[in-house]
């Protein structure tokens, strides 16, 4: 085994954690499964750990954990020939029956195949004769096809009690992708030939019994769904060292950059009564300092003033931290956030995405910015010290002025509520399954003039941080996010040609686009009906015209 | 208003994996397996509360060895009842060796 004392951070690699399950492997079904990054960021994951909680309750599946090892452990491991191990048993990946990835952040798409390979397994989904692949969490499955045998479409708690029954019944791969691929919500990208034929997608299965048109899958009563109550609690401090308990799944706005809306559908919440009981549980199995109220707009959740109120008084002395990160400012802002103020030290976000009212309203972002500075008093008094504001820019209708307002709007509100303001400006991208995933996508060159405007806008001041994202990045991120089944070859090329540079690295994917004579402006441009995943329900064409024109 | 504070003292035996773990993980380690007891905990005063503990000398990351730790209540706390309701909230590689 390995000699972790010479290893950076060897807290990543012992697992250990509170509440960890450790079982034999004998006659069981062993499943690993993994986020693709490094420990830290993947056990900040929600869905990791209800899936993994979830294989767990089977008593014949034995459900384990890999992450992104650190450069030092990597070179370690290849160095000596050791194959990438899970956390609980430091078993081989490629002993798994199953591994299995949250592949939702197209820039882990390289951490994924170096998993892969640390693993001891095959690349291509047709080359590993053994283990399935799995992967879920991601909108576009095309990109990656190649690599992955089999993908969960939708919300893998519905399915996971299906893939057992599978894996128990049959126990070589071919039979449980063929029996899987007739279920809902399962996908074998093997299965079905996808092409282009004169400038069309087109999409047909090779496999009689496979599943065509493809459906994602929606938890249907999700207040009464599995919740992970023996909370895995870190021996040391991950990237977000809280709880989240999930009071509602999707979002009852409609936001046209948004995937939420369509991913995540329809709106669901979780009753008063079972949030306060997995609070409680969570609490006493991990003694935790936070917790976090997550959902994609918590103001929509129908009781939250009675929710607070009940984990106030749950919680008010055990100093348990609260924190509802996506509050709509609107009346109840104060009132809310008085409430919290009960417990620990909180902080506002506030998603605003335009400083301009129109371009609000063209974003389908319902948010009257009145109410942030009537309340700008209040906030005053809420002994708050930073205001975090998310804003965007590269949207097809933005005119100048839009951008021009940033400045002003921020030295209004600095001014007005005496905080300091942490400002996140984030570069739009046409994301498949939004309102807006035919549009276009603002060309680097614009996106360039854009920031400098926002940029000449803005005076320089104390307590006002601001960071943008990186152009590249994003361009990136909108090609993975929207790349057919050819790009899977690119992605191959940058991972053997840099397997351990980041995935940021731009001129590596363009000679590795050239290479493959892949012209990514094809995937950028606006688009009716003519995706490459048109063949899984919910997409659909987008109601904006004339974008294309600025 | 000044809340009186009783100390308690151990020393815990650092082992197995648990070596790998750095006197900041072993400052989260304790406070987490202190707040699942009812023990009436002291927090430090002010912005931020924080359980409150003392450390002798801290040992190398990588290093087995014993330490030295007070720990602080709000009421007066039997060194065997510390040690029954902490023990079963210690992870693997923690042992308490001795309570006064």
């Amino acid at each position: 085994m390995i000699d972790f004392s010479s290893i950076q951070k060897p807290q990543r690699y012992i697992g250990n954690e509170w509440n960890v399950v450790k079982k034999s492997h004998q006659g069981k079904i062993p499943i690993c499964i993994s986020y693709p990054d490094l420990y830290e960021i993947g056990m900040s994951n929600l869905g990791l750990r209800i899936i993994y909680g979830m294989f767990n309750e089977f008593e014949d599946v034995v459900c384990e954990r890999v992450f992104l090892p650190g450069e030092d452990l990597s070179i370690k491991l290849a160095d000596n020939r050791i194959k990438l191990f899970s956390l609980e048993t430091k078993t081989a990946l490629n002993e798994f029956e199953a591994v299995g990835f949250n592949l939702s952040c197209e820039l882990n798409f390289i951490n994924f195949l170096k998993i892969l390979q640390l693993g001891g397994l095959a690349l291509k989904a047709k080359e590993r004769i053994e283990t399935i692949v799995f992967a879920g969490g991601i909108a576009n499955p095309e990109p990656v096809a190649d690599f992955v045998d089999l993908f969960y479409l939708g919300e893998f708690e519905e399915g996971i009690g299906q893939f057992v029954e599978v894996f128990r019944k049959y126990k070589d791969k071919k039979a449980r992708l063929e029996a899987l691929s007739g279920l809902d919500g399962f996908y074998v990208p093997q299965f079905y030939n996808a092409a282009i034929c004169s400038n069309k997608y087109k999409f047909d299965k090779l496999y009689n019994s496979a599943q065509f048109p493809l459906k994602r899958v929606y938890v249907k009563d999700l207040d009464k769904s599995y919740y992970p109550l023996n909370w895995l609690t870190p021996h040391t401090q991950i990237i977000h060292d809280r709880v989240p308990i999930e009071i509602a799944r999707g979002c009852p706005n409609a936001c046209v950059f948004c995937q939420a809306t369509k991913l995540y559908k329809p709106y669901r919440e979780k009753k008063v009564s079972t949030i306060c009981n997995i609070a409680k549980n969570i609490y006493k199995n991990t003694g935790y300092e936070n917790i976090s109220l997550l959902s994609l707009s918590a103001s929509d959740y129908s009781n939250i003033e009675e929710l607070l109120d009940t984990l106030i008084l749950e919680f008010k002395d055990k100093r348990v931290g609260l924190s509802l990160p996506s509050l709509r400012i609107d009346d109840s802002l104060g009132e809310l956030y008085r409430k919290l103020l009960f417990l620990k030290k909180t902080s506002l976000t506030v998603a605003l995405e335009a400083t301009s009212d129109s371009l609000r309203a063209k974003l389908g972002k319902k948010i009257d910015v009145n109410k942030l500075f009537e309340a700008a008093k209040l906030i005053r008094s809420l002994n708050l010290r930073t205001i975090k504001l998310y804003l965007m820019l590269g949207f097809p209708e933005e005119t100048d002025e839009d951008l021009l307002s940033i400045g002003a709007f921020l030295e209004k509100l600095q001014h007005d509520t005496g905080l300091s303001l942490n400002v996140s400006i984030n570069i739009f991208v046409p994301k498949p399954f939004s309102l807006w995933e035919g549009v276009w996508m603002c060309p680097e060159e614009i996106l360039e003039k854009k920031i400098k405007l926002v940029l000449s806008s803005l005076r320089r001041k104390r307590n006002l941080n601001i960071s943008i994202s990186q152009i590249k990045k994003s361009v990136l991120e909108a090609i993975l996010s929207r790349a057919d089944r050819n790009f899977s070859s690119v992605i191959l090329k940058v991972f053997e040609s840099c397997g351990n540079v980041t995935s940021e690295n731009w001129p590596v994917w363009l000679a590795a686009m050239k290479e493959c004579g892949v012209d990514y402006r094809n995937y950028l441009k606006s688009e009716n009906d003519n995706y490459p995943w048109s063949f899984i329900e919910g997409s659909k064409i987008s109601g904006l015209k004339n974008c294309e024109g600025r | 208003m000044q809340i009186e504070k009783f100390s308690v003292s151990l020393k815990i035996e650092k082992g197995g994996d648990m070596i790998y773990f750095s006197q900041l993980d072993l400052i989260l380690i304790l406070t987490r397996a202190l707040r699942r007891t009812s023990l009436p905990l002291y927090y430090t005063q002010g912005f931020n509360p924080r359980v409150k503990m003392s450390f002798g000398r801290a040992l190398k990351l990588g290093v087995a060895g014993q330490e030295e730790i007070t720990l602080y209540f709000t009421e007066k706390i039997a060194p065997q009842e510390l040690k029954e309701k902490l023990l079963p909230q210690m992870p693997q590689g923690l042992r308490i060796i001795e309570v006064v």
